[in-house]
């Protein structure tokens, strides 16, 4: 069946699964069948911010005096954050939404897009403010081939599910041939291809991201690009929400809550699954090596960021329910920790940015021994 | 690690708690979201201060959001 953006059939949408059931029709959120996907949303929201809060100009002095190596990394991981944001800005939105079944989880996609969006105008921001013609930097994210490299193995799944989708939606469920080329649409096979497209964008928020965060937080462990670090923790603390999503997804999928069949999807990508973050962190170090080719920086260089790699890959992998690939070690950089914590906690508005602007924090429950201390 | 003790004295949260006692506790987003200060609880209960978003099994808790409720015994990762 095709696609519609208004289901008129009359279902209950708390009973089906989250992909490939009824398309949604009412907007509703009033009643949840996983609730995260409500408690995810009222926190993006909370989180939102824009990138011009933050300002810049001392970046730019900082940037001219670096020396030329460490230009190269800045920018080289500037150019990578950039291609990241731009394939997730979209592509949740392209992927899973024609395929999405219950009203929460199709909120939470386009909530979580969007503040993708947010982060990709924050590169731009950035990129204003620390060199004159933005055009050199952004033309080479697809003319350079390590990040052209990069480009394709983050988006090759979800262009295969998008494909798969295409195809299902005219011409139905099934093995079909068009052209020459054979599309598998079969329901088995693509509920695989969602699992592993989702693994695939686990990876990309909660290792990728996170080795490119390394980078920007080690500038301003030494006091420079600090406005830089400052947008990064806003976009790291996006992508925690991001990443607990997908995990959510995943967990979900795997346990067979949103249905049997795909519990046995997952267990058959099981392989495949993991193959992924293995693969995904093989490129990372082949990136760190290219990172710091030229030379590398006070406080970090490709040994110490590939151990990095090694470290978060295994928490990811055991956050899925998956058993670590690399040796157990510690995280070769705790200065992370400190960047990656939301500062919304015991600080005050007066002394600092205050980063969550909370809604709805009045107490309206009262207890008759309120006022007994009032004197009216 | 071996065993250790601490004492709860009102931090706002047990993993402050624990950091006040130079216990090393993992975390990341110190919100309830991020996953990384989850730990096993062996024994005891706690009270969640605010709402965790990470798929927990029955023994795990969020260091970074709750407060003990009894006496506690958790289990802490290896680093």
């Amino acid at each position: 069946m095709s696609y519609t953006t208004f289901n008129a059939k009359n279902f209950d949408s708390t009973k089906e699964p989250m992909f490939f059931g009824e398309n949604v029709n009412v907007a509703r959120y009033d009643r949840q069948k996983y609730p995260i996907f409500e408690k995810l949303i009222e926190k993006q929201l909370s989180f939102f911010w824009r990138p011009e809060e933050v300002d810049l100009s001392a970046d730019r002095k900082d940037f001219i005096d670096m020396p030329e190596h460490e230009k190269h990394i800045f920018l080289s991981n500037l150019k990578y954050q950039t291609l990241l944001d731009s394939v997730q800005g979209r592509s949740p939105n392209v992927a899973f939404l024609p395929i999405v079944s219950i009203p929460e989880l199709e909120t939470w996609l386009e909530t979580w897009a969007f503040s993708e969006t947010v982060h990709s105008r924050s590169y731009t921001h950035i990129i204003r403010n620390i060199v004159t013609d933005p055009s050199v930097i952004f033309d080479e994210i697809v003319t350079n081939p390590e990040i052209v490299k990069r480009a394709e193995s983050v988006t090759k799944l979800y262009d295969e599910l998008i494909n798969l989708i295409s195809v299902q939606n005219v011409h139905g469920y099934g093995v079909h041939h068009i052209n020459g080329n054979k599309y598998d649409c079969t329901l088995w096979n693509m509920k695989c291809k969602v699992y592993l497209t989702m693994v695939s964008v686990n990876v990309l928020e909660a290792i990728r991201f996170y080795v490119s965060f390394a980078c920007s937080f080690a500038f301003a462990e030494r006091a420079i690009m600090e406005g830089n670090a400052k947008i990064i923790k806003l976009i790291a603390r996006d992508e925690a929400l991001h990443l607990t999503g997908t995990q959510n997804i995943l967990n979900l999928l795997a346990s067979g809550a949103d249905g049997a069949e795909f519990k046995e999807v997952a267990k058959a990508c099981e392989k495949e699954a993991i193959a992924l973050f293995a693969e995904a962190a093989e490129q990372e170090k082949e990136w760190a090596v290219y990172l710091f080719r030229e030379g590398s920086m006070i406080g970090l260089n490709a040994q110490i960021l590939s151990q990095y790699v090694e470290y978060i890959t295994n928490v990811r992998l055991k956050a899925v329910g998956f058993d670590e690939i690399f040796p157990s070690r510690q995280n070769p950089l705790p200065w992370m920790n400190a960047w990656l914590s939301s500062d919304n906690v015991q600080v005050a508005p007066q002394e600092s940015e205050i980063s969550s602007y909370l809604v709805g924090q009045i107490d309206n429950t009262l207890e008759e021994g309120d006022f007994d201390d009032f004197d009216f | 690690m071996g065993n250790q003790t601490f004492y709860y004295q009102y931090e706002p949260s047990l993993l402050d708690s624990l950091e006040a006692q130079d216990i090393a506790a993992p975390y990341n987003c110190r919100g309830g979201y991020c996953g990384c200060c989850k730990v096993r609880l062996l024994q005891g209960e706690v009270q969640y201060i605010d709402e965790g978003m990470v798929d927990l099994k029955e023994d795990e808790i969020l260091t970074c959001i709750c407060v003990p409720k009894t006496h506690v015994e958790l289990e802490l990762p290896d680093e």
